[in-house]
């Protein structure tokens, strides 16, 4: 009977023990309970472990005091939250070595119980370094300047970041999820994340353009779409990222390129066309005499150094835009480079019987230029000045200086430019539908000017003009104190 | 025989040669040197085939032949000459009487071959 009470006091006894250890354990391994839930699940595993234990010793019917002793330790540890030993090391009675095993069990649950700690302070460690590196991606993601959405699954915009804002004009609100029409109302592009979303499985990655607005304020943007694959056997399309990238300066670059290449074609082949032509009628016995003969070679001839003169320009200008030929600056006088391009072009002047002035002043204002390259810019101006004024007009260079800039002014009496062609005169090729002279420029000289003297320079080129009057092409340069 | 064929093109180089070729063929020649002169000629003199370049001052080779086409009560044979071959917009060619578009550099010999070809049509028509 005796035996039968003792077994049922063990089985008790560890029964409570083991199920209250159970719940003791359990707060401490998961970190993310509350902690009144920890407190009161720690609390109810302590409760059970002393209920097990003294109901145990009550059926085992054990001396009373030894019995309060071991609950006095066993309620002090639970007050305390600590686990420790249950009798001392001398008891070695049925009870003292029934304690030496519980005292043995303490010790692993202990170790337990600091394990589970050491892990808990780990995880939470853990969560606030990825809540950091969260944060970090986050700012990133804002940082980009290209445009960043994320569109979930339902259709719903879950992250985006300044650029994409500015892009689209609104201001995203993390905490409220809407759907993305609701914050986007462009309908091809809404149409592009909807397409991506549905097709995302067969084609995950796409890089389409996408044009906003239209006219003078129209954006090209490059938009790269990717879609976010996940699920097991990665079956399922969970959202669409979408990443714009502003193209517009590009697309305008290479329109120029193309623009400028056909403009050039357009210029080689109307001296081309000429020489074939010519050519031709020769070859074809078209010509009624030796001296007709003579005429036409002659054509083929001045077509030919004109071809030759519009190639040379056209290259000139590219390698000084390219930044091939590097400027070779010194300090030099503006009055010996004005006086050296009024020496070249008069002989031209003199043959259209324009007087060509040149009023220097006694003082070498100096500036930091490329000696060629100026001479070059000055050069253009003037020749185009004579070549624009009818016979017997004139055409005056003079130096001054200026606030700091030493100004060259080229002033002549010819036709003069509407006002409508004042800014386009610089343009490669440009050459105005109203121009009187009909001179056949190349339609390089005054861009080349511009370049020299504006980018080269750090200069400025002014034009004053009026139609049958005269122009005025004016230069300014810093000048070197 | 009589027709009469009128050539506008900005370059005097160009005129020159062509006027000179169809001359020879024994056809009768008015040049212009622009698209605006080429206009008021066309209309004052009806011309049987108008050759015009494409990229001229003031008004384009299509301009003029739309304009012509649209104010005469006959439509002009026309040989358009062009720098700019295949940057011309085919829809706007199709929907004048433009017979052939010549890129330049162009065969004076071939011009005159198209201007037959043109001047058979009309005959025809």
């Amino acid at each position: 009977m005796i035996e039968l009470r003792r077994v049922a006091a063990v089985i008790l006894l560890f029964l409570g023990v083991g199920v209250g250890l159970h719940l003791l354990m359990d707060p401490l391994r998961d970190a993310g309970q509350p902690a009144t839930a920890k407190a009161m699940t720690l609390g109810a595993g302590l409760a059970l472990s002393v209920l097990g234990i003294i109901g145990g010793f009550l059926i085992a019917r054990i001396p009373k005091e030894r019995i309060d002793g071991v609950t006095e330790h066993l309620e002090d540890m639970a007050r305390r939250g600590t686990v420790g030993m249950v009798v001392s090391e001398a008891d070695a009675d049925a009870l003292g070595r029934l304690g030496h095993a519980i005292n043995h069990y303490l010790v692993f649950v202990k170790d337990e119980v600091e394990q589970s700690h050491m892990t808990a302070k780990e995880r939470q460690i853990q969560m606030k370094v990825l809540e950091a590196e969260k944060r970090h991606v986050e700012a990133v993601i804002h940082a980009i300047s290209d445009g960043v959405l994320v569109m979930d699954a339902f259709g719903d915009l879950v992250l985006t970041n300044e650029a994409a804002e500015k892009i689209f004009g609104f201001t995203f609100d993390a905490s409220a999820r809407k759907p993305v029409e609701e914050t986007i109302s462009d309908r091809p592009f809404l149409e592009l994340l909807h397409e991506m979303h549905e097709t995302g499985l067969a084609v995950p990655h796409r890089t389409v353009e996408w044009v906003q607005g239209s006219g003078e304020n129209a954006r090209t943007w490059r938009v790269i779409l990717n879609t976010v694959v996940e699920g097991r056997k990665h079956d399922r399309v969970s959202g669409v990222v979408a990443v714009l990238h502003d193209v517009t300066k590009e697309k305008e670059i290479a329109r120029m390129k193309s623009d400028f290449v056909s403009n050039v074609s357009h210029e080689l082949k109307a001296p081309l066309s000429s020489i074939k032509a010519y050519a031709e009628m020769l070859l074809d016995g078209e010509v009624a005499d030796e001296a007709e003969a003579g005429e036409f070679l002659g054509v083929i001839a001045g077509e030919t150094d004109r071809l030759g003169r519009l190639i040379e320009s056209i290259l000139n200008l590219s390698r000084l835009e390219s930044g091939l030929i590097p400027a070779k600056k010194t300090d030099l006088a503006m009055t010996e480079i004005l006086r050296d391009v009024g020496d070249v072009m008069t002989p031209q002047a003199t043959k259209k019987n324009i007087r060509l002035e040149t009023d220097l002043a006694p003082v070498f204002f100096r500036v930091h230029a490329d000696r060629d390259l100026l001479y070059q810019a000055v050069l253009n101006i003037v020749s185009n000045a004579v070549k624009y004024t009818p016979e017997g007009g004139q055409v005056s260079i003079s130096t001054y200086l200026d606030d700091g800039s030493v100004v060259v002014d080229v002033v002549d009496t010819g036709y003069g430019i509407p006002p409508e062609d004042m800014d386009r005169v610089f343009e490669k090729f440009y050459r105005s539908p109203h121009s009187a002279g009909g001179a056949g420029g190349t339609g390089l000289g005054l861009p080349l000017v511009k370049h020299v003297v504006e980018t080269i320079h750090g200069g400025r080129v002014a034009l004053e003009s009026r139609v049958g009057k005269g122009s005025v092409f004016r230069i300014y340069l810093p000048a070197v104190r | 025989m009589g027709f009469k064929v009128l050539v506008a093109d900005d370059e005097a180089v160009i005129t020159n040669v062509v006027a000179m070729k169809l001359r020879n063929a024994g056809l009768n020649v008015i040049v212009a040197m622009d698209g605006q002169e080429a206009y008021e000629r066309a209309r004052a003199e009806r011309p049987d085939v108008l050759i015009t370049d494409l990229q001229m001052p003031g008004m384009s080779g299509l301009e003029l032949c739309a304009r012509l086409t649209a104010e005469l009560p006959e439509p002009i044979a026309t040989i358009l000459l062009t720098a700019k071959g295949f940057e011309i917009d085919r829809s706007e060619i199709d929907s004048l009487p433009i017979l052939r578009v010549m890129t330049k550099p162009f065969s004076p010999r071939e011009l005159l071959a198209n201007v037959r070809e043109a001047l058979g049509v009309c005959a025809a028509s």
